[in-house]
């Protein structure tokens, strides 16, 4: 079974083998080719070459495309201000002086603003990944669009003038199905209405205002566009996760603020499948890969079953998460058991396995040690190691090489003693040089041909 | 009912301009000022305070009671003045530099403000030296740093480092907040205190405040 169909079969509510995996890799994704935020959401080849390499290292089964909240809103005129590490923010809100409506002559068409870019590369993505990635287009949702146009304002006139906030909201979910219509066409699979700022309100303004355009969206995709929708949201939203399920997405997704466990009892009341929620910055940004792999998998092993339900992060990946806890994290959904076993001798591992190793001031050879969750499961492993097997053989009998398996308690108490800190990563003689980004045939071979 | 619960309660609803005509009805009963902003305006503000730390309000909710309490403010400000009736603290609060968002911060000024305390807002992308200088140059006890992003609640770290440099750090307290900030990272970067809401941050600058007294 493909991820693809194994996300379809999750958005459908059907059991699935295991639970599908949606990296959030938004600006992140450049990252692992050395473009900054800014490249990757201007520039389409930096953009296609990131999203490829999220595909091959993190093996997702659905992957959004473009994650940047801000396109709409700069195609109706909000300023924005651009940055290397994050998506950009909206830095003016046209509406702010003015309570009007725009004309819906402005909303977004395939030629206006970066839509042209995003457009193309959703293409690219579908042919390229498109048979076995559901790949996901991500919409500004209408309240945090909203807020874009009119400012903060926008919490205010909910009491001083409900009429101009329902008739502003009415626009961006015209807004909301005109991007829908555009991805699709682009060829998404599914169609996330991502709207942050719905953790902000009570769920009596949720139904006052929301309600009816989010349930307007979602019967749109389902009726018309026969789309799958997911309904994403950032921060606290334990109190409006019910009303969210009332506008009957298909799948909703959430970050840690929320007890994903409770609120997946809620969503299966209403047979909606819920996302999350691996924390951004405490596990994934600041965490060790160990953590990563032991928080997903505690994760899955409280779900009765593996139904209606989708590991992906809380939100959008930061841009720095070191690309080591991705790995871990994708690993820990793909291979769930393995890793279990894993983390559990990880943690139980004393310093009675006594290992030792080489003497690496005195090795006959250069020594090229391959350290790995596991090459045959792991996809960046199993990139790395073809990495050291295409040097190996250019070298051939010059130089020793080996694979350590984190999955070998053995191994374990190696990697403490050598120091390894992120999996898959290769030590030349003892010294780490490369580390979870897969190197050329070319830099590897010029490392060994230093010791040589 | 008391007119000083009458204008705790339709502040708490966020009705500006019945709280407004209730506090001008108080000050002509010749009720103290002092009074009327305490039993009055602080009393319900703090109750909005409770609530939104308890999610039991939200964004929305607090915004329009805070307007409220505004307009009845702007009515005491110069009889408080005259009376000599003096603020609880001075706070100088801003979102750190590189980032633009401001509803967290404004949630937090709003709560302090209805602690009593008196606070300069130094907008968005503020840089260290800003909040340095501001802090210096009117005297506030307490340095308030916000930020919503990974990417720039490093510049928090910065702030203590530029206090440190212009010898103020003995005067004045740093905190901290916003989404991806924790204890534990207020810890790391030297600051003094880190709140989860915009209600306990307001809690904790008036304990901060008094320790400084």
């Amino acid at each position: 079974m493909t991820g693809k169909e194994l996300i379809f079969k999750t958005l459908r509510h059907e059991a699935t083998p295991r639970a599908p995996w949606v990296p959030f890799a938004g600006v992140h994704a450049g990252l692992l080719t050395g473009a900054d935020a800014t490249q990757v959401l201007t520039d389409e080849e930096e953009l296609v070459k990131a999203l490829l390499e999220v595909n091959r290292l993190y093996k997702p089964d659905g992957q959004p495309v473009v994650f940047d909240l801000q396109l709409e809103a700069e195609i109706l005129g909000c300023d924005l201000v651009w940055a290397k590490d994050c998506p950009p923010s909206v830095s003016t809100h046209p509406l702010a002086e003015t309570m009007t409506v725009p004309c819906r002559c402005k909303l977004p068409t395939a030629e206006k603003g970066r839509m042209p870019m995003v457009l193309s590369a959703m293409r690219r993505m579908k042919e390229a990944v498109g048979e076995t990635t559901a790949l996901y287009g991500l919409l500004c949702g209408p309240f945090t669009l909203a807020s874009h146009l009119r400012g903060n304002d926008i919490f205010m006139d909910m009491f001083d003038d409900e009429d101009y906030v329902k008739d502003l909201l009415a626009f961006c979910t015209d807004c909301a199905k005109r991007m829908s219509d555009l991805y699709l066409e682009a060829g998404m699979d599914v169609v996330a209405v991502v709207d942050p700022l719905v953790s902000q309100i009570s769920a009596d303004h949720f139904e006052e205002f929301l309600s009816e355009p989010y349930t307007e969206i979602f019967r749109y995709l389902r009726e018309e566009k026969k789309a799958f929708s997911s309904f994403f949201v950032c921060g606290n939203a334990t109190r409006n996760i019910e009303v969210m399920c009332k506008t009957a997405p298909d799948s909703i997704s959430v970050d840690e603020n929320v007890d994903i466990l409770e609120a997946k009892k809620i969503c299966d009341q209403y047979n909606a499948a819920i996302g999350g929620n691996i924390p951004l910055t405490s596990i994934m940004l600041h965490g060790t890969q160990q953590d990563n792999m032991k928080y997903v998998v505690d994760l899955l092993e409280q779900l009765p079953e593996y139904r209606n339900f989708i590991v992906a992060p809380g939100c959008d990946m930061p841009y720095a998460v070191p690309v080591e806890n991705a790995i871990g994290a994708a690993q820990a959904v793909l291979e769930t058991e393995s890793v279990r076993h894993m983390v559990e001798n990880y943690v139980s591992q004393q310093e009675d396995v006594d290992v030792q190793l080489p003497d690496y001031q005195n090795l006959q050879k250069p020594l090229v040690e391959v350290c790995t969750l596991d090459s045959a499961t792991c996809a960046a492993c199993t990139y790395m190691m073809g990495a050291a097997n295409a040097v190996k053989e250019v070298f051939g009998d010059r130089i020793d090489m080996v694979e350590y398996k984190f999955t070998e308690k053995e191994n374990i108490a190696r990697f403490k003693k050598m120091g390894v800190k992120s999996l898959p990563s290769i030590y030349v003689n003892g010294v780490l040089c490369f580390s979870s980004i897969i190197p050329s045939r070319d830099e590897l071979v010029e490392e060994i041909q230093k010791v040589l | 009912m008391s007119i000083l619960t009458d204008i705790s309660e339709n502040l708490q609803r966020g009705k500006a301009k019945v709280v407004k005509e209730l506090v001008q009805q108080a000050i002509d009963e010749g009720i103290p000022v002092k009074q009327i902003l305490d039993e009055g305006l602080l009393d319900g503000m703090n109750v909005i305070g409770e609530k939104f730390k308890n999610n039991e309000v939200f964004v929305p909710e607090v915004l329009v009671a805070a307007r409220a309490m505004n307009m009845g403010a702007t009515l005491l400000k110069p009889l408080l003045a005259e009376a000599g009736v003096e603020a609880t603290g001075k706070v100088c609060i801003g979102t750190v530099k590189g980032d633009l968002h401001d509803i967290g911060k404004n949630l937090v000024k709003m709560m302090m403000e209805g602690k009593g305390l008196e606070v300069v807002d130094l907008g968005t992308d503020v840089d260290p030296e800003t909040y340095v200088r501001t802090a210096k140059e009117q005297n506030c006890q307490i340095i308030c740093c916000s930020a919503l992003l990974t990417t720039t609640m490093g510049v928090m770290g910065e702030v203590v480092k530029k206090a440190e440099e212009e010898g103020i750090r003995d005067k004045v307290r740093i905190m901290v907040g916003g989404a991806p900030v924790t204890d534990a990272f207020c810890q790391q970067i030297g600051a003094d205190k880190y709140t989860p809401d915009a209600a306990s941050a307001a809690d904790a600058a008036v304990e901060l405040c008094k320790s400084l007294a």
